[in-house]
């Protein structure tokens, strides 16, 4: 049986800086082995609250744990963590191999298995070549090896990485993605992971927790958030191009419920809602998501036109107006559209998101029991 | 067409720019050349421009004749003493101000502005005063103690911008890898500060070198005075103003100054920039 | 009987060693700066004979008598005229010569060397070889002028006014200058090559570019450059006491001077400090009101 106590548990954590609270009554808990991305816009806090588990910050209020042992007062040295920076963080000063070296050091683990240990790092990385170079001779993608080089040397019990691709440039970051993912199959580490990159948390993560202003908005596996997200902002963060979100009004129940905006009416029909919206109160003010994959184009619908085509090799991304609306579109490469036209179109209604207003809570009746 | 324009435009302006270049450093040629000149062209009226032979001969009797070399080991004694000293305590103090929060922080940081109003005259007098009660008066420890006094403001500004421009990820990737933050700042934040302690080194070493009030007034024996006014004591104590040997020994008490600038001057510079500009 | 000890936050512990390694900073201050200052507010309170530094309470007198003797407010003036003086032609000079020094020059770098080199010069040497050029028989000075024609006889530069003030402020800008000049220079040489690419695609002539670009650019540096330097002139003791030592008599004799003087040469200990005290109060003033001005 997996003991729950450990992996790392985040109890009611908040932090604030003079008066701007960073991290808001945070609880999140990761099970041990597992890669966690924390994910969110610029500024949600997510790189507070790594920082608060490396110890670098310490929470105003809460506790966090490690493996069940209580780190609020531990300093980052004492925590058995490795961190791999944005910047990378080499010491300029020292070689790759005296970088790598340099946790062992710490350490006082003695100096032959120093050396052994540097070179099996340095063979599984690929950096046997670079061992006596400084980090400023490095590539981008070389000085984030030896970062990682850093980390992985003293096998700690947790990986933290804050954005740690988004210095590359896209073709490196999409090998790098598949190397972290194959890493962590090997090594089985748990690993938490920050991103403002919803495809790079999309991706590589057994779970995501989606933050925004220091509050937690979902934790789940890629496919729950993408297919059933809990509130209107993660609805909104996760996927590319986002989700198409229009406000209006809901009102009647079973077949007669209808979702009208302005001059469009749109019959739900056999789609289950929770609370008010199941049992027909008139008048509802939601908020209805659409996936740019959700939507039927052609013969069913109103109208719309098309304002700009983006034909991106395997896909076309078509813009539209739509009852006064900005919408998005994913269809196939062989569809013939051109700037101006007009077609038809509906969302599916069984692949519907609807959010309450004004709090944005999602009111789908999917959820599993 | 357009090269051979722009050539000549850059030598007609370098004549121009190394003719103001010329003219502001007459004086200091104007001592290296008179310090050269034997005793007897001094006196011509009108004054040689060149010297008709180059004599050592008033470096030969300032050495000799004169107390200039205990000046010249009490001036060095003063400017390594100071500045290791300044160095030191600055440069813990501009990590603390820079890696640390604690109450007052920021107020200490204003405080280090405002302490540059401080005229050196007032604070002589309470100096002497109290180097006198302590038992330390006409020693060179006095002096180190009182040059620390007005070096320490400008060396904790400079260092404190130098520290401030290390980025914070490497302390903390050291302290994650095992350093107590005094082991961070020994092993990752020294080696890169060492650029700018070799700048305020420099400053404050030449500010000690330079200094005359607190050396008039903290020091009267001439074992142990400084070359400065060790200097404007051989301009007075003769009737018969020795100009050659001044301008010999001016010579002299510029020679570091000459190797710094022929060496380290991008440190000094550096330090005017990162100092002023970041403020 | 269990007493359990409240264990320090980490924040609180890294609070403890950042307060101990600023402590010998602070202890500096407090003991070589902070004591002295409150030693000379208590001082000026007295009148003190210096060689036996005895004395008695006087109070407020000192001021009141320096307040009504003219040799204060002289001194004052004296100060506000040395320290507008060569000011002005440090920023001048500084400006023009950085300005050249930006261009590209032969053996640029040497020529930066000589540049600097009045400022780190000792003030000692500074003195000595003006001295020895403006010396009315054998100074170079006279001479050279006078061979050019635009002297008949020698002048005394510094043994009569206006002279000597004019030759004061003229030593103290050429010593100090480069102080001006290193710092532009280190501002002209990080303005962004595009600025001026993008002005001169828009049409922007040299004259132009340099009233929109560069001077906007230098403002802020200018603000800490006529900060520091003003405080500093105003401050000025060694150069001005080495050169003319306040004479004739005391028409170049600053505040500065005139506190070494009550202090040593009239043995009037409690005179000199509350001559300094009043000289801060000054220096305080006008920092408190620049800053707050330049703030906006």
């Amino acid at each position: 049986m997996t003991d729950t106590s450990l992996g790392i548990h985040i109890e009611c954590v908040s932090k604030s800086f003079d008066d701007i609270l960073a991290v808001d009554a945070l609880d999140l808990e990761i099970r041990k082995g597992e890669f966690v991305s924390i994910l969110g816009p610029s500024g949600c806090g997510k790189t507070t609250l790594l920082r608060m588990l490396a110890g670098l910050e310490q929470p105003s209020k809460g506790t966090i744990s490690i493996d069940g042992a209580v780190v609020n007062d531990l300093p980052p040295s004492k925590r058995n963590i490795a961190m791999v920076f944005q910047t990378y963080a080499l010491y300029p000063h020292m070689t790759v191999a005296a970088n790598i070296e340099y946790p062992l050091k710490k350490r006082r683990t003695p100096k032959a298995d120093r050396t052994r240990l540097v070179h099996e790092v340095a063979a599984v990385l690929q950096l046997e070549q670079l061992l006596q170079r400084k980090p400023r001779e490095l590539s981008g993608g070389q000085q984030q090896r030896v970062a990682l080089g850093r980390a992985l040397v003293r096998d700690p019990a947790v990986f933290l990485l804050d954005e740690p691709l988004s210095n590359l440039d896209a073709k490196l970051r999409a090998h790098m993605r598949a190397e972290l993912i194959l890493l962590h199959r090997r090594i089985g580490r748990t690993m938490v992971y920050v991103t403002h990159d919803q495809l790079e948390a999309m991706t590589m993560s057994d779970r995501i927790a989606v933050i925004c202003d220091g509050r937690l908005q979902q934790f789940e596996a890629p496919n729950d958030v993408y297919s059933r997200p809990r509130n209107k902002f993660v609805a909104g963060f996760i996927g590319t191009p986002s989700m198409n979100l229009i406000e209006g009004r809901l009102s009647g129940a079973g077949d007669d419920r209808v979702f009208r905006s302005g001059d469009w009416t749109l019959p739900i029909r056999g789609l289950a809602l929770t609370g008010d919206a199941e049992n027909g109160i008139a008048d509802l003010p939601v908020t209805v998501g659409f996936r740019p994959e959700d939507i039927l184009l052609g013969n069913t619908g109103d109208e719309a036109r098309v304002t700009v085509v983006e034909p991106a090799g395997h896909e076309v991304i078509v813009v539209c107006r739509f009852h006064g609306h900005e919408i998005f579109l994913r269809v196939s490469p062989d569809t013939r559209l051109r700037p101006d036209d007009r077609v038809r179109l509906t969302p599916r209604v069984d692949k519907l998101h609807v959010f309450a207003e004004p709090d944005g809570r999602r009111i789908n009746d999917d959820f599993p029991k | 067409m357009a090269m051979r324009k722009k050539g000549s435009h850059k030598i007609l302006y370098s004549i121009f720019g190394w003719t103001v270049v010329l003219l502001i450093s007459f004086p200091l040629l104007w001592m290296i050349l008179t310090s050269l000149k034997p005793q007897s062209e001094l006196f011509l009226i009108p004054p040689s421009l060149l010297p008709s032979e180059i004599t050592f001969e008033h470096y030969v009797r300032l050495i000799h004749e004169t107390p200039f070399l205990t000046y010249l080991k009490n001036s060095i004694i003063l400017a390594v003493g100071t500045t290791v000293v300044v160095v030191v305590i600055a440069t813990l103090g501009a990590h603390s101000l820079v890696r640390f929060s604690y109450p007052g922080r920021k107020s200490l940081a204003v405080l280090v502005l405002y302490t540059y109003l401080l005229p050196s005259v007032v604070l002589i007098i309470p100096l002497y005063l109290l180097m006198v009660k302590v038992g330390l008066s006409n020693t060179l420890v006095s002096l180190i103690i009182a040059y620390t006094t007005f070096a320490l403001p400008f060396a904790l500004w400079l260092l404190r911008s130098f520290m401030a421009a290390i980025p914070a990820d490497l302390e903390a990737a050291a302290m994650i890898d095992g350093a107590t933050r005094m082991q961070a700042f020994f092993d990752v934040i020294l080696p890169q500060a060492i650029p700018g302690i070799i700048s305020t080194a420099l400053f404050t070493a030449i500010l000690a070198w330079n200094e005359y009030l607190f050396a008039m007034v903290l020091i009267n024996n001439d074992e142990v005075r400084p070359l400065t006014t060790g200097i404007m004591s051989m301009l007075v104590s003769s009737f018969n103003i020795e100009w050659s040997l001044l301008m010999a020994a001016s010579v002299m008490m510029s020679v570091p100054l000459i190797i710094v600038f022929a060496f380290l001057q991008k440190y000094l510079t550096r330090g005017f920039g990162a100092g002023a500009i970041k403020g | 009987m269990i007493v359990t000890r409240k264990r320090l936050s980490l924040d609180a512990k890294y609070s403890i060693l950042g307060a101990i390694l600023i402590a010998p900073t602070i202890l500096v201050f407090c003991t070589i700066i902070v004591y002295p200052l409150i030693a000379a507010i208590y001082l000026s309170l007295f009148s003190i004979y210096t060689p036996t530094m005895e004395g008695q309470w006087v109070g407020f007198d000192n001021y009141a008598q320096l307040l009504a003797s003219g040799e204060f407010w002289r001194s004052l003036l004296n100060n506000i005229i040395w320290t507008a003086g060569t000011l002005s032609l440090q920023l001048v000079f500084g400006i023009l010569v950085a300005l050249m020094l930006h261009q590209n020059m032969l053996f640029r770098s040497l020529a930066r060397s000589l540049i600097l080199f009045p400022y780190f010069l000792s003030t000692v040497v500074a003195v000595l070889i003006w001295r020895w050029m403006f010396n009315d028989l054998y100074g170079v000075l006279n001479h050279l002028l006078m061979w050019a024609g635009i002297l008949d006889m020698p002048v005394d530069w510094l043994g009569s006014m206006p002279n000597a003030m004019v030759s004061l402020i003229f030593i103290g800008a050429w010593k100090y200058f480069p102080f001006v000049v290193i710092v532009v220079l280190a501002r002209l040489q990080s303005i962004p090559e595009s600025l001026y690419e993008a002005a001169t695609m828009d049409g922007a002539g040299r004259f132009a570019r340099f009233i929109d670009i560069t001077l906007p650019q230098l403002k802020d540096v200018l603000i800490v450059i006529i900060l520091l330097r003003t405080i500093w002139d105003f401050k000025e003791f060694d150069l001005i006491y080495l050169l003319t030592g306040g004479g004739p008599i005391i028409s170049t004799q600053t505040l500065p001077l005139m506190v070494y003087r009550e202090a040593f040469a009239l043995n009037q200990m409690g005179n000199a400090s509350a001559v300094a005290v009043l000289m801060m109060l000054i220096m305080l003033v006008f920092m408190t009101l620049y800053l707050r001005k330049t703030e906006d």
